[in-house]
């Protein structure tokens, strides 16, 4: 009996989670004008239509660039950084953990406020670089973190056995560790990458005329667009962050790194 | 284990300088500016915020939707985590799947959908009218319950995560033994499996109540300006009226609770490490 109970409340719970992605697919495959549930008639029209619209054409493309620079930048700052934690006695290591991991803890938000008053006014940054600068900034913790888990699983004796037989350390690094943390390197930009392409409350100071990422065009179109089209952009963005995680879970299991 | 602590700091400076330079010091920056006024170091600001009508209400609406919607999940992901954990290995496995896989999608994406559900058109509307429960449809979007909804959706899998891997360290034969000895199910759960999961209850809380009450496009969308949380009305703030010192008081407000859970979260993961 409480068993009954409990699986229906986790179906319930599942419903409540997955249920209203079904119903912005259905809503998106409306033949009709205006976003109704249940859909009138059927067509894709409207999944077609999202990649003739000009403006989310471009903040696509924005954010895509944006996601894979700011994560890229975060790895070429990260991977060092927690190499250097997981192998040398770095002093003032926790110190340097805790700087690192910080942005986790201050709200997005308020993040890019700072950072527009305070570093992109005074310097005249362009809006692309004042994003590159919030999006790295955010994502740097999680690759990090993640680069770390990988490195506690790859034993400290196998770089040592490379340079007692005479590779030098960045050799032994490149040869020796880089290959074998390379699946949690890939998690992490796939996580990163993730991280920042959905990120909005950074953006909303720092985006700019003409210069916007897709998440904040879509919340902004949302306020007078009455079609579908919307329901049909969010069920392919959800499509593909499933299908870029399912994917990286096949071939990296990007949940031992999450 | 390498002794050299020059190659290390040089290794790990990169990424100190950058978060250190291009975060760090403009919210330090921010953050000081709440304390600022043309008259020096001064708490004013503060004082004007506190008995500001609309910031007071707007502060504890968002402290009430943090509560509301970390005690329903809370509740919710118990008897979730507890079905998921009964269950077989494999199923244990695609059902945190699932829990996962929402997380990872466009929260735009994810409330999104509440609009096609609950706009006056929408299906649950639909139903109402239809079903004759009431003349005409319902006010749901921009209101507080709507908020509510949304924020439950976009956190809950938080809470039931870290349930299921409170609840898999369970010794597995605690609650049989409690059964044995005659507890009922209340029993079982209020003395056995409550205390010996507090630790995944304050870390999945935790995270809920942080990401509630720094949730941005949940109010914006569900909440409208009529249901403004502190983020909101930070937002609208800054824009409209290119208001700092309302910014810079609700920023410190939002990074204290931040900071107060975070070291909780760290303090609980840290003890499970040390036992």
């Amino acid at each position: 009996m409480i068993r009954i109970a409990g699986f229906s409340v986790l179906g319930l719970a599942l419903l409540f989670l997955l249920g209203p992605f079904l119903i912005i697919a259905g809503a998106g495959l409306s033949a009709g004008d205006i976003l109704v549930f249940p859909p009138q008639g059927f067509s894709l029209r409207w999944y077609a239509g999202v990649f003739e619209i000009e403006r989310f054409r471009e903040s696509f493309l924005l954010s895509m660039e944006l996601a894979v620079g700011s994560t890229a930048l975060a790895l070429l700052l990260g991977v060092p950084a927690a190499y250097a934690m997981a192998r040398y006695e770095v002093p003032g290591g926790e110190w340097i953990r805790t700087i690192v991991t910080a942005p986790v803890i201050v709200p997005a938000i308020i993040a890019g406020l700072a950072l527009l008053r305070y570093t992109v006014i005074p310097l005249g940054l362009p809006v692309m670089a004042a994003l590159v600068l919030g999006h790295t900034a955010l994502v740097a913790p999680y690759a990090v973190r993640v680069v770390t888990v990988s490195l506690t699983h790859l034993r400290p004796d196998v770089e040592e056995a490379a340079i007692l037989l005479g590779a030098s350390r960045t050799g032994a690094f490149f040869r020796v560790v880089l290959p074998n943390i390379r699946n949690g390197v890939m998690a992490a930009f796939i996580l990163g990458f993730i991280t920042s392409f959905n990120q909005v409350p950074v953006s909303l100071f720092l985006t700019g005329p003409g210069v916007s990422t897709l998440p904040i065009d879509m919340l902004a179109a949302m306020e007078f667009v009455y079609d579908p089209s919307i329901a049909a952009l969010s069920t392919l963005l959800a499509l593909m962050s499933v299908s870029i995680v399912l994917v990286a879970e096949r071939l990296l299991g990007l949940s031992r790194y999450v | 284990m390498f002794a050299d602590r020059r190659i290390g700091l040089a290794l790990a400076a990169p990424a100190m300088l950058f978060v250190g330079l291009a975060f760090l010091l403009p919210v330090g920056i921010l953050l000081s500016e709440s304390l600022h006024a043309p008259s020096g170091w001064t708490l004013s600001r503060y004082i004007t915020f506190f008995t500001d009508p609309l910031s007071l209400e707007v502060t504890l609406r968002t402290l009430r939707l943090g509560i509301g919607v970390t005690i329903v999940s809370a509740i919710i992901g118990y008897v979730a985590a507890l079905a998921i954990v009964e269950a077989g290995p494999q199923t244990r496995g695609r059902m945190t799947a699932l829990f996962v896989l929402p997380m990872m999608i466009s929260p735009v994406a994810r409330t999104y959908a509440w609009i096609v559900l609950l706009g006056r058109t929408g299906l649950i509307n639909k139903a109402v009218v239809g079903l004759g429960l009431s003349d005409e449809p319902l006010r749901l979007l921009f209101t507080e319950t709507a908020v509510f909804i949304g924020l439950l959706q976009l956190f809950l899998p938080l809470m039931v995560l870290s349930l299921t891997s409170a609840l898999e360290n369970l010794p597995a034969d605690v609650i049989p033994a409690a059964r044995v000895l005659g507890a009922g199910w209340l029993t079982i759960f209020f003395r056995v499996i409550l205390p010996l999961t507090r630790e995944g209850l304050i870390v999945g809380g935790t995270l809920v109540f942080t990401g509630a009450v720094t949730a941005y496009i949940t109010p914006a969308v569900l909440g409208g300006a009529k249901v403004l949380m502190l983020e909101t009305l930070l937002y609208q703030r800054v824009s409209v009226a290119n208001d700092i010192a309302t910014a810079s008081v609700i920023a410190a407000i939002l990074i204290a609770m931040s900071i107060v859970t975070h070291s909780l979260i760290r303090r609980m993961t840290g003890m499970r490490r040390a036992a």
